[in-house]
């Protein structure tokens, strides 16, 4: 990596001198800084982006979490009144208890749909039907490209002949499914493409074994870590849903956020700072407890 | 009764046709290997036995029984597949433990059975590691015990071989024999190895274009091919044009071959005489015969491969000398070759002007 990005910047140097100066010797040579320019440019980028990232949630963190009036917060208040306050009343709060819980409830039943319905498809397709693959992964990024707005806007006309059905606070599910694809489909094809599934499902069935214990035996743990990853970014997605919950009026977690935000801006804040915090720290441990499993490894040939 | 019987099945994908009517019949305890190019259908005869994929039309019988219509999972075959089909996460002894867990056996006679398969593979103490910490060969080797396990009617080798390195191959190629006679299974192995098909089989069948070309003895494939397809694929050819001359005579440039292969052939017939390296003999100097050239020497241990351009014909021809023979002969030295007819092939030769395949000049 590090050497790609020096020789592209060293090239970069070499068409800037052959420009100016033609092929006159100079005194630092041109690749000595060719070289020093080929470290700095990629140094600066990083700490830039670093920048751009960490600041604003630098900022969140002292307005959320320090009880400090906003116009004293500056360098000489930097290390005072820490604390988590605003987050522990917002626990305290009813919306808070109700909202989790349903954004819970949401997630695991979108995690369990979403598998239901995308394994055996994903599986299907792999092996009947390889040809339509890029077909259904244009499907599934469809979400992507379609604004949630649209959405909601379909879900306004089919309102008033479905309201049994969007009554329930359960009727987000099928919508988060539908938003989750993108992420869930990629996530167990990759899984799907990494192992040989039709030589695995042939020799499963080859020794009597029908398509229950074929899924349950050979494939399944074969494929946990595409499952794992995709049910983490399925609840991801569930859990930072606005839109559509707000169309609906239905209680969740996001939603609460909003509202408690409007009327405690420390304390929202300090939920939206958790909230970001447990999400990475959520992907990290995914990201570190796949990267061990050595069953995703690809067979060894010898 | 044979073991396992293919009657006229036909199977096609789309608009390709894998198996034209195949009839095939492996006699119990037999060793048959499919042998093809690329494309012959003989995986596909295979992943019909195996149920893996159904016929269009005709049979499978196992013996007797027509399983034709049993899905993959009710059939008792055993399959070793070229690539290693292992289940990566679990052990190598709940691998060959598989089979016999989805029957349902008691679990003390299944951890008899599945010590006594590792065992007669050699990998008894492997038992515990995964199929990522095996070489190739082991991989195989304990997809060889998984098949047997569940002492399947027929086991069904799908190039087990191909995948591993040359060395590997060459022992675990006679150890599968050896366990197939000492188990005494019925077996049908396809391969495009012909090295492989010959030297493992007790009947080869030769395959093309989704038929049976011949199936006989290795010997016999090698020695009496029924037709110029087996001859080219089985062992390497000498291309010669010829005409054929009388019952069983060809005129080679002049120079009278006796070849009983000729019998069936209409006398002033044009066609190519089919003749191995190592049915022609070479005489240095000028001997009765085809004159030629010495163009090659390649030395490979027992025999010299050595090539000479015949002058009459014009076409480079490769004959098989004994080493030993061979060391008197240099690229550059003029030599006659003798044919020996007896082994021959006639192909009847397409007409000349199918010979070429440039566009005819515009006028």
């Amino acid at each position: 990596m590090a050497f790609v990005e020096n020789s592209v910047g060293a090239y970069a140097t070499m068409y800037a001198f052959a420009d100016s100066e033609g092929d006159r010797p100079t005194t630092p040579t041109p690749a000595s800084r060719a070289k020093r320019f080929g470290r700095i440019v990629p140094v600066t980028i990083m700490v830039l982006c670093g920048l751009f990232f960490t600041l604003p949630l630098l900022a969140m963190a002292r307005f959320s979490l320090q009880n400090v009036p906003m116009i004293h917060l500056g360098w000489s208040t930097l290390f005072k009144k820490w604390s988590f306050s605003g987050i522990t009343r917002a626990f305290g709060e009813q919306g808070f208890r109700d909202g989790l819980k349903l954004s819970s409830v949401l997630a695991v039943g979108t995690v369990v749909l979403t598998l239901g319905l995308l394994l055996p498809t994903a599986l299907w397709v792999h092996l009947r039907v390889p040809k339509a693959r890029a077909f259904i992964e244009f499907l599934t990024v469809l979400p992507y490209v379609i604004p949630p707005i649209a959405l909601v806007a379909g879900i306004r006309v089919i309102k008033p002949h479905a309201r049994w059905f969007l009554n329930s606070d359960l009727s987000l599910i099928p919508f988060y499914v539908v938003l989750a694809l993108p992420f869930t489909f990629r996530a167990l094809d990759a899984g799907i493409r990494a192992i040989d599934v039709k030589t695995l499902v042939d020799a499963s069935r080859g020794l009597g074994a029908g398509w229950v214990t074929t899924m349950r035996r050979a494939l399944i743990p074969n494929l946990r870590t595409a499952i794992i990853s995709s049910a983490f970014l399925t609840a991801t997605v569930v859990l930072g849903e606005f839109t559509i919950a707000q169309v609906l009026l239905k209680r969740t977690l996001p939603q609460f956020m909003a509202e408690y935000q409007s009327r405690e801006g420390q304390g929202g804040m300090g939920l939206a700072l958790l909230a970001i915090v447990a999400t990475t720290t959520l992907l990290a441990i995914l990201t570190l407890a796949t990267r061990k499993r050595g069953q995703a490894q690809p067979i060894s040939r010898f | 009764m044979s073991a396992l019987t293919f009657n006229s099945v036909r199977k096609t994908f789309g608009p390709i046709v894998a198996l034209e009517g195949l009839d095939l019949a492996v006699q119990p305890g037999e060793l048959i290997s499919l042998l093809g190019p690329s494309g012959c259908g003989k995986t596909t005869a295979l992943r019909v036995a195996a149920g893996f994929e159904k016929a269009d039309s005709g049979s499978v019988s196992v013996n007797g029984v027509d399983i034709t219509n049993k899905p993959a999972h009710k059939r008792n075959m055993g399959m070793v597949f070229q690539s290693y089909s292992l289940f990566p996460n679990l052990t190598v002894a709940l691998n060959v433990d598989f089979g016999l867990r989805t029957r349902g056996i008691a679990s003390a006679t299944r951890a008899k059975r599945v010590a006594e398969m590792l065992e007669l593979v050699q990998l008894g103490d492997l038992a515990r590691r995964y199929p990522h910490q095996l070489s190739g060969g082991q991989q195989q080797r304990v997809a060889l015990a998984r098949a047997l396990a569940i002492q399947p009617e027929v086991l069904l080798l799908d190039e087990p071989l191909s995948a591993l390195d040359a060395k590997v191959r060459l022992s675990l190629r006679d150890e599968i024999r050896r366990i197939q006679t000492t188990v005494g299974i019925t077996t049908l192995l396809v391969t495009h190895d012909q090295e492989e098909a010959l030297g493992i089989a007790d009947r080869v069948g030769v395959m093309s274009s989704g038929r049976l070309e011949q199936l006989a003895s290795p010997n016999e494939v090698y020695s009496n091919p029924a037709s110029a397809f087996v001859a080219r694929f089985v062992g390497s050819m000498n291309e010669l044009p010829a005409v054929v001359r009388g019952a069983d005579a060809v005129d080679v440039a002049g120079e009278t071959i006796i070849t009983p292969s000729a019998r069936t052939q209409i006398p002033g017939t044009s066609i190519l005489l089919l003749v191995r390296p190592e049915d022609l003999t070479l005489a240095p100097g000028t001997e009765p015969g085809l004159q030629g050239t010495v163009t090659s020497c390649t030395f490979q241990g027992a025999a010299t491969v050595v090539g000479v351009r015949l002058d009459v014909l014009d076409v480079l021809v490769n004959a098989h000398v004994g080493s030993s023979v061979a060391g008197d002969l240099v690229p550059g030295q003029r030599v006659s070759v003798r044919i020996d007819g007896t082994r021959a092939v006639c192909e009847v030769a397409a007409a000349p002007i199918e010979m070429t395949e440039e566009p005819a000049p515009a006028a």
